[in-house]
């Protein structure tokens, strides 16, 4: 690694920092702009208890103000405060809570996809037009344009409600199989596509001939050359695709019922929840500029042929 | 180089996917453990075998010590005990009723969901229960009897309560009288900003307690004259006291146990006093009840463990339930009652719930042709008579049968059907004025086209109107305002519909919830979807939120425009009080009855004087009724000795599943 290289992640670095205050400033305005407030019900309660909560939050403050000790409580104390509406509980806990299964969903999801993915468009490719490369290839067009709420459904329909064998609810390490194959099921299609069009790719290369002519196996070219050659975007792939998984997994979670994070970001907005929204606004956002900031560094390092000025 | 750091990172990448799996391994062991309904009929349990092994190898370690050591862990642990709970004939039943209830601390609850849950793990001086019949009581649980109180010389009331002997905290600690004394001055307080805290209006001292300048060290009348008495005194007697003291927001709480602020919100700090104890809180996900031996009680309660699943996703517990997961669901998905009412008629319940469904106008909206030249009081009665008109137009009987499907009642008055007056009676069918239909118009199904050309003249007088279409013009566009909901938008649609067929244009409008709150209580409306549940078995709950200075008065009545309009009258010298106003303004008449009513004492005036204030209220057409809630859930039919309560709230403790 040079000295360019080291001032190019700096510099991302630091972009990453800026964008991540961007995001905690946008949000902070405009979620106060919103009309409606975290201590109103169908029953609303009276001035005086309304006053004495938000004095208790620091509420009644100016809203500037309440932007500058916000932002210093995070940067100097990682505090997020605590929950309006989860009363008792600290923002930090609740994410730590829906992240944990959230993480475990997307990481477990991502590896399956991966897993599969990539032998299968391995396969493809080297099956090319084949019957085996048609059936693979109808199958990710159907995963990949099929949307997540009506594979979850039907998901759901035959394995818990019709056969039974799996649990309609993420409450369990057992209720998150549905779940999972539910989100891997699009980057896993993604990701055989990926492989297939990338290894197509890879094997029209004159150094595949090249080795070819020089009496190479097949498998060494495969494995050794060509695979490891193609697998360049599903590695840079990857890392977006966990953040994706990890933050857009809502809709699938509020299928079985699984305690994630995308719930909680989703009920806080609705509930007016100020720190919660913001709380997981911020641990989304840093989450997915990490996940591309290093992807575009493995980018660099796995293809020394991109410029990264 | 370049090649063997990009095989390296290859084998990172495989190294990553095998450690992926490898972490699922012993999750997955935990799984067929802690659900415990499909692990008896799937395949799965085979594979499952070497983990139920394992667990009664755990269960010999002593459960209790180890309580919340990790997240994951008390899974396991719970799965471990209840194995062996499962051989000794112990019973359980896993329900669901919301998601993750925003707090389990009874004095912060407001949620009917959270009621349920506060209700069993508490134990206030009364409770609701079934009497031999079958019919709903109110018994006393913490306190011995439920007394009469005693009337002092200034005209307050108060109440000596004898808690129960034996009575014990979770923790195993004495319940005593302090431990009620403070829970209620914690819910009545300032600091503590309860959304339920006027429930203790009633009592004395509360007034000082909310006063602009509170006097110093103003509390609620309430004290423990030694461990076992109680001592409270309310302002006056009300007919209903009984039935607060079984509400949660005056169940008690422990002093050292509520220090803590996150007390309510995991199992190792929830210290209760009722027939179960928490032992489990797997938030957004499981909060595990389990029978609390502790409990005076304890004999009584059959069901040893109750497992509330958070869901809200009416889908989701559908399907937990169709696959026999879950034995009671809250929520059903509005598309498919119809359905489901063929399919499982013995499951599908419907029972009544005190509330009504109603579309509120915004008493200041504009409803009058333009150029007409009614001013002040007269253009105010106008506009009264037009929205009553309006009112008349709707199908209630359609909107209930083919919209709504859940075995709704068509309403005609606002105090909701389930009120009682003091001799037993509906409250609503004494309401309104007419010997023929109960309320204040006849929502039968015979009598729509009477309604219907009674409207149209009405309207007539003010609109002009086209005999051979039936289309009145110059009636100004009205928006309806609804919060997003496919059930609000249904019914709407048709209000919408009803309108279009006599040339009223009505555009709807959707917002999100919060906004939705918000916009209406701002009065930025002119006519939106309303509905109120009641607190408790008085039809003061339906009264009192339309006082000028009320949160709850989305109407705006005696606010902007309204305030200065003299346009009611009031004359009650005939029930003995000193109250007579020809035009008077909204606060000259409403606020001063429903004043009255709440200083009233004697309970056949108090009654008389709640049909006048809903008279006075109904009389306005601000306030359109459209049905009377139920409450929709799925049973499954296994299940014996549920009851659940006007209120909404469920009682699983007398369940046995066969």
């Amino acid at each position: 690694m040079n000295v360019k290289t080291l001032k190019y992640i700096l510099k991302r670095i630091l972009l990453a920092i800026v964008t991540v205050w961007v995001v905690i400033t946008v949000t902070f305005f405009v979620m106060h702009a919103v009309p409606g407030g975290p201590f109103m019900g169908e029953k609303a309660i009276s001035a005086a208890a309304q006053a004495a909560l938000e004095a208790k939050y620091g509420l009644d403050k100016p809203l500037m103000q309440q932007y500058f000790t916000y932002l210093k409580d995070v940067v100097t104390r990682f505090d997020f405060g605590p929950s309006l509406k989860q009363r008792g509980r600290m923002v930090i806990d609740i994410i730590a809570d829906g992240m944990k299964t959230s993480a475990r969903l997307g990481v477990v999801a991502a590896c399956l996809a991966a897993l599969i993915g990539i032998p299968l468009g391995a396969v493809a490719a080297l099956r090319r037009n084949r019957l085996i490369d048609k059936i693979i290839m109808v199958l990710t067009t159907a995963f990949v344009s099929m949307p997540s709420f009506i594979m979850g459904s039907l998901l759901l329909v035959i394995f818990a409600i019709r056969l039974r064998v799996l649990p309609a609810n993420g409450s369990t390490a057992e209720g998150l199989i549905l779940p999972i194959i539910t989100l891997a099921l699009y980057p896993m299609a993604y990701i055989t596509r990926l492989t297939r069009s990338s290894m197509l790719d890879v094997l029209g290369q004159d150094y595949i001939r090249t080795a070819k002519a020089k009496g190479v196996s097949s498998a060494k070219i495969i494995f050794g050359h060509a695979l490891k050659n193609s697998l360049i975007p599903v590695i840079t792939y990857f890392g977006p695709m966990l953040a994706y998984i990890v933050t857009g997994s809502l809709v699938v979670e509020q299928i079985f019922a699984v305690p994630g994070i995308g719930r909680a970001f989703v009920s806080s907005i609705t509930n007016r929840d100020y720190p919660m929204v913001m709380g997981t606004t911020i641990v989304l956002a840093v989450l997915i500029v990490v996940m591309n900031l290093v992807s575009d560094i493995l980018y660099k390092v796995v293809d020394p042929r991109i410029n990264l000025e | 180089m370049k090649k063997i750091l990009a095989l390296v990172l290859a084998l990172a990448m495989v190294f990553a996917l095998t450690a992926c799996g490898g972490t699922t391994t012993p999750k997955a062991s935990e799984a067929p453990a802690a659900t415990e309904a499909p692990a008896e009929e799937s395949p799965a349990a085979e594979e499952a075998a070497p983990a139920e092994e394992a667990a009664p190898a755990e269960e010999s370690t002593p459960a209790e010590e180890a309580a919340p050591a990790e997240e994951a862990a008390p899974a396991a642990e719970e799965a471990a005990a209840e194995e062996p709970a499962a051989e000794a004939g112990a019973s359980s039943i896993a329900v669901c009723l919301a998601s993750e209830p925003d707090t389990l601390d009874p004095a912060l609850n407001s949620a009917v969901d959270g009621a349920t849950l506060v209700s069993h793990l508490f134990s206030g001086l009364a409770k609701w229960a079934q009497d031999d019949s079958g019919a709903l009581v109110i018994v006393p649980d913490a306190a011995t009897e439920l007394v009469e109180g005693v009337e002092n010389e200034d005209g307050t009331v108060t109440y000596t309560y004898t808690l129960r002997d034996g009575m014990k905290w979770s923790d195993g600690k004495d319940v005593t009288a302090a431990d009620f004394a403070f829970a209620w001055q914690r819910a009545a307080s300032v600091e503590l900003g309860a959304d339920y805290g006027y429930m203790f209006e009633v009592v004395d001292g509360y007034d000082d307690v909310w006063a602009e300048e509170p006097p110093e060290g103003a509390q609620l009348n309430v004290k423990a004259v030694d461990d076992k008495t109680l001592e409270v005194t309310l302002a006056n007697a009300v007919s209903y006291w009984n039935e607060l003291l079984a509400f949660p927001t005056y169940f008690p709480v422990r002093e050292d146990v509520v220090s803590n602020e996150g007390w309510a919100t995991d199992p190792s700090t929830y210290v209760s006093n009722g027939a179960y104890t928490m032992t489990g809180w797997n938030h957004n996900s499981l909060i595990t009840l389990e029978k609390n031996p502790n409990y005076v009680d304890a004999d009584k309660v059959l069901m040893d463990k109750i497992e509330f699943y958070l869901s809200d996703d009416a889908n989701n517990q559908l399907s937990n339930f169709k696959n026999g997961t879950w034995q009671l669901i809250d929520d059903v998905p509005t598309n498919e009652i119809a359905a489901l009412k063929a399919d499982y008629p013995d499951e599908f319940k419907v029972e009544g719930q005190i509330g009504t469904y109603y579309v509120c106008w915004n008493v200041n909206e504009q409803i009058l042709p333009e150029g007409s030249e009614l001013e002040g009081v007269d253009a105010e009665n106008a506009k009264a008579e037009i929205r009553n008109a309006i009112s008349l137009i709707f199908d209630r009987n359609y909107i209930v049968d083919d919209i709504a499907q859940g075995g709704q009642v068509p309403a005609s008055s606002f105090v909701a059907m389930g009120m009682t007056n003091p001799d037993g009676t509906q409250f609503y069918q004494t309401a309104g004025s007419s010997e023929d239909f109960d309320g204040y118009y006849n929502v039968s199904a015979d009598a729509l086209e009477d309604n219907f050309t009674q409207a149209i003249e009405v309207l007539k007088k003010y609109y002009d109107y086209d005999e051979t279409t039936g289309q009145f013009s110059g009636f100004p566009t009205l928006t309806y305002l609804y919060n997003t909901s496919e059930g609000h938008k249904a019914i709407g649609e048709y209000l919408q519909s009803a309108l279009a067929g006599i040339g009223i244009t009505m555009n709807l409008e959707n917002q999100e919830w919060a906004t939705f709150l918000n916009t209406r209580k701002n009065g930025d409306y002119s006519i939106a979807r309303n509905g109120w549940l009641a607190d408790y078995n008085d039809p003061i709950c339906f009264l009192d939120m339309w006082t000028t200075a009320s949160g709850n008065n989305d109407v705006q009545f005696g606010k902007g425009a309204h305030k200065d309009v003299a346009a009611y009258s009031l004359d009650l010298t005939d029930l003995g009080l000193d109250v007579k106003v020809e035009n008077g303004t909204w606060a000259e008449t409403y606020d001063v009855l429903i004043k009255a009513i709440k200083g009233c004492t004697d309970n056949e005036v108090r009654y008389e004087l709640m049909h006048r204030a809903e008279d006075l209220l109904m009389s306005t057409g601000c306030i359109c009724p459209l049905y009377f809630y139920t409450d929709l859930f799925m049973l499954n039919k296994d299940v014996e000795g549920f009851f659940s309560n006007p209120l909404g709230y469920k009682y699983f403790m007398y369940c046995t599943v066969k």
